[in-house]
């Protein structure tokens, strides 16, 4: 959040200097983005369409590059092949730094690594963390998916749960297979995994709802993203079912959720803060030969979102930047 | 649309010695048209579309999509569809995975009992479809689901992921990447060896279209069956045998993108079936069958390949990526429609 | 072939032939013949029972009863293909044609031919187009194009490609089914003249229609049927189109319109006189079969 104000503040900074050399007040905005520099940075994740937790990695990237005046592009696709042709695409683009999440790190090693060899700077974001050093990126910015899920687990114990279900909203994604799993090793009672189509709201929610009526001694759903927690609380609701929902990943009604208590906490491992870190990682480098995290990943989380800072945290999510 | 295509095409008159019009009205010259037209526009648009980098990426993106689209020409020009050969892309590739990685099996055998194992599952689509009478629509539709919840369930059981890790670490893998995931570096740009089989399958699926009797027979049993069948066409052979080249077409999509990657993930080509058959449909085949062709279906391919990468080249912002895809390729059709009505009508 | 003139053997004869279905009787007793060089009309109207005896001319179904010769000796065909290896060629109302195709293309559909072998060998184009031109030329029909789509040919034209891809395979009995019934009175005189042509050259055609006038003018037998039943087989020598046309009207049917039109137009209408002599004029054993005593 800091950063956040940081940034708007020397934004701030910079547009008034600019606005006082260049005495016409309307076009202010603009000249700041052309006048500071033309460098463009590719931001290629493996979101899917209309995914509200890659949207606010985007508006972190998008601030960023506002704030530091460079160019953003934005690309996602969840087939890595798909994936590293737009990272190939973004090299013969010739962009001065790109921004990627390895959802399947061997999937889009080969063009990362093209990537890097063509003397593009590269930071890995969200997932990767382990290969991130490896294909020579820069730096990883995310949250260890191990070190969230584990405390999570922990959550869940200390919250009473002893039987709960841990829904996977993507089929193939490695990093929410981690979470599932983290999060069963501290958990004391026992979690089984139920494999939902994320792509369809609907569906997820009645597929929940059939689970927890088939079995009425789920006492806990742990969903792996915001939107998906919705859906649960939604299931638990009809099903007339008792159990507990938690979640990974914020979103708007998430925080109004954990207001109401119909959620029990998220664990925020803060989109906008990868989106945004990861802009500026490169463009420290590029503009001033930074190695941020000295090899090391930057962790842009977890945070706990409980019923006692939910009202804080409402406002900023309202923005569609928590 | 297509009725209206079929009295295009049917009450077209006759062409008499006019080899300019014959070739205009030939079912991929609107794709054609439609293809330079995308090309020049992203060329003269954006300035890295039309360079050696930019032009790997885009026939990177369009060989896959390009080496399926054919296939499913074929069999759309055959009167059937197939919904599972997105997914069957996944299906083989994870087939290699999981016995290599997990059994351990020779990787070149691997790769052998996958193709088996595809063609299979192909024959079998085509003898349901055949045997009960059921529209392929449906029949595929099931094997779809089936094979999706086979990916993700029997891939999560044997290896405990759902995605294959550690491929490149197998004995041998060296020795048959090259054949699928090669790639050469010609100036600045990066070019994939899919391209190349993406043109090698183009060119036997049009030389078997019009050279071969196979070619008679597919377009015969599209257009007409009950006429094919009174004529001794042998049905049932072409049809399987379209389901089981639209598998075998998936089987080799499936090890390029394996070998591309070194990985393959539980959902892979999952959604992709349904954009074949609009490469196909671009390229001049008839949704009703018995009308179309191989290299339209390719050139349909080379139109989303560049739209798709054009679009990122052209830095628009992507939360428009589908509606510009999806009014580019109207915009394609369109212009192909009129090509051919034009080459057709005449007067 | 043109030089096979008229035998006094008939290709094919079928004698008291029949089909139920199950307890129904959908054909019984029906006795005709084909030869070479001759047109064999097979009249009735709808529901007469006319599909059903070209199906088991054609080898799609095999008869329940009764006989079928082939060059004298007795025969059942167990599939089209069979009775097609025969010589036996239908040409159905839909034609077996594929309309996007190319009129090559369709006239040698399932019987390419083709040069080179193993994974080379490819459609023989060049000799497909030929044969194509030089058939259709034969049977009078000038295609400059051969390229075209078939359907873009008039119907006259699509039932001679019809009939020339038949006659080049080697028919020796050509069976055609209802080829001028959806066609307009040109149309359908063109198809005639190509019938004229099959016969010319040696063929036998059998030639299912519900039209006399069609009928009559290229016959040389004519064999009618009425609700699955046959009301006889004439040479052409003993039957006029008149009496033709009044057995295909049906003679009870015309009777009680003649005598329903009586009272209404009265009887010295010329309209009733007519119809009064064209019931005369039924031959005598049809007439007794056909007309009810009331009636009379």
């Amino acid at each position: 959040m800091k950063r956040i104000i940081t940034g708007v503040g020397i934004v701030a900074v910079a547009g008034l200097l600019l606005s006082a050399c260049s005495g016409t007040g309307q076009e202010t905005d603009e000249s700041t983005d052309t006048a500071s520099s033309d460098l463009t940075y590719a931001v290629i994740t493996h979101s899917g369409p209309g995914d509200a937790f890659w949207d606010r990695v985007k508006s972190g990237a998008e601030q960023a590059g506002e704030d530091y005046g460079v160019e953003i592009t934005y690309n996602s696709d969840p087939d890595p092949a798909k994936q590293s042709q737009l990272i190939d695409n973004a090299v013969a683009q010739e962009v001065d730094g790109i921004v990627v999440s390895m959802a399947n790190p061997d999937g889009v090693k080969s063009s990362v690594e093209r990537a890097v060899d063509a003397g593009i700077p590269v930071v890995t974001i969200n997932s990767g963390i382990e290969r991130s050093a490896e294909f020579g990126a820069i730096t990883h910015i995310g949250q260890s998916e191990t070190v969230a899920g584990e405390a999570v687990g922990v959550e869940l114990s200390e919250a009473g749960v002893t039987n709960a279900l841990c829904v996977i909203q993507e089929a193939g994604n490695v990093g929410l297979e981690e979470r599932c799993k983290a999060a069963a090793s501290t958990f004391s009672g026992t979690m089984a995994n139920l494999q939902v189509d994320g792509t369809n709201d609907a569906e997820v929610k009645a597929t929940i709802k059939s689970k927890l009526q088939a079995d009425a001694t789920i006492d806990g759903v742990l969903t792996l993203g915001g939107q998906y927690a919705m859906d649960a609380v939604g299931a638990v609701d009809e099903s007339g079912s008792a159990a507990t929902v938690a979640t990974f990943d914020l979103s708007d009604d998430v925080v109004s959720a954990i207001s109401d208590g119909a959620i029990l906490f998220a664990v925020d491992q803060q989109p906008y803060v990868q989106g945004f870190l990861g802009i500026t990682a490169v463009h420290l480098r590029a503009t001033n030969g930074n190695d941020v995290g000295g090899g090391q990943p930057v962790f842009s989380g977890p945070a706990f979102v409980t019923k006692a800072n939910a009202a804080d945290v409402a406002k900023y999510a309202a923005n569609g930047t928590r | 649309m297509t009725t209206t295509d079929i009295v295009t095409i049917a009450t077209r008159p006759r062409m008499e010695r006019q080899p300019i019009r014959r070739l205009l009205a030939r079912p991929e010259m609107g794709a054609l048209v439609a293809a330079l037209a995308v090309m020049i526009f992203f060329s003269v648009y954006t300035s890295n579309f039309m360079t050696l980098a930019g032009a790997g990426v885009w026939l990177e993106s369009a060989s896959t999509f390009g080496i399926m689209a054919v296939a499913v020409a074929l069999l759309m020009i055959g009167g059937e569809f197939d919904l599972s050969a997105g997914v069957m892309t996944g299906f083989t590739a994870l087939i290699v995975g999981v016995l290599t990685t997990n059994y351990g099996l020779n990787i070149w055998v691997a790769v052998v009992v996958s193709l088996a194992v595809a063609l299979g599952v192909g024959a079998l689509n085509g003898f349901i479809v055949m045997r009960t009478g059921l529209p392929s629509f449906i029949v595929t539709l099931g094997t779809f689901f089936v094979l999706a919840g086979i990916d993700l369930a029997v891939t999560k059981l044997i290896t405990g992921q759902v995605s294959i890790q550690g491929m490149a670490k197998v004995p041998f893998y060296d020795t048959i990447q090259p054949l699928f995931g090669a790639s050469i570096r010609i100036g600045g740009g990066v070019f994939y060896v899919s391209v190349l089989w993406w043109f090698l399958v183009t060119a036997i699926a049009t030389w078997v279209l019009l050279r071969a009797r196979a070619g008679n027979w597919i377009f015969a049993v599209g257009g007409a069956l009950n006429s094919s069948r009174q004529v001794g066409v042998p049905i049932m052979k072409t049809k399987v045998g379209l389901f089981m080249t639209t598998a075998g077409a998936a089987w080799l999509v499936g090890m390029i993108s394996l070998f591309r990657t070194s990985t393959v993930q539980a959902n892979t080509g999952v959604g992709q079936e349904f954009i074949y058959i609009i490469c196909a449909v671009v390229g001049g085949c008839l949704l009703t069958g018995g009308f179309g062709s191989a290299i339209g279906a390719a050139l349909g391919a080379l139109i989303y390949g560049m739209v798709f990468q054009g679009i990122t080249f052209a830095q628009w912002d992507t939360n428009w990526l589908r509606t510009f895809l999806g009014a580019m390729l109207l915009l394609a059709v369109l212009l192909n429609h009129w090509v051919r009505t034009r080459a057709g009508g005449g007067r | 072939m043109s030089q096979i003139t008229k035998t006094h053997d008939p290709i094919v004869a079928v004698k008291n032939i029949g089909k139920r279905y199950g307890a129904i009787n959908a054909l019984a007793g029906v006795t005709t013949e084909v030869r070479a060089g001759e047109v064999t009309c097979v009249l009735g109207d709808n529901g007469a029972g006319k599909s059903t005896f070209i199906k088991m001319l054609a080898g799609a179904h095999t008869p329940s009863e009764g006989e079928m010769l082939l060059d004298g000796e007795p025969v059942t065909f167990s599939s089209p293909r069979a009775a097609l290896d025969a010589g036996i060629a239908t040409v159905y109302q839909d034609l077996a044609v594929v309309p996007l195709m190319p009129v090559w293309r369709n006239f040698f559909l399932g019987s390419e031919l083709t040069k080179g072998a193993g994974p080379f060998r490819r459609l023989d184009v060049k000799r497909m187009k030929t044969i194509t031109y030089t058939e259709l030329d034969n049977m009078g029909i000038d295609l400059r194009d051969v390229d075209q789509p078939i359907g873009t040919l008039s119907g006259g034209e699509r039932q001679c490609v019809a009939i020339a891809r038949a006659v080049y395979f080697g028919a020796r009995v050509l069976i055609l089914d209802e080829p001028t019934a959806a066609l307009g009175v040109k149309q359908s005189g063109v198809v005639l003249r190509y019938i004229a042509r099959a016969r010319d050259r040696g063929l036998g055609v059998v030639f299912i229609t519900h039209n006399p006038h069609h009928a009559y003018p290229v016959g040389d037998r004519f064999l009618l049927l009425n609700r699955g039943t046959s009301l006889g087989d004439y040479a052409k020598a003993d039957i006029t189109l008149g009496e033709l046309t009044s057995l295909m009207a049906g003679g009870a049917e015309l009777d009680s319109l003649a005598h329903e039109l009586e009272r209404s137009m009265g009887a010295d209408s010329p309209v009733v006189k007519e119809l009064e002599r064209e019931a005369e004029a039924l031959p005598e054993a049809a007439r007794e079969e056909l007309v009810p005593p009331t009636a009379s």
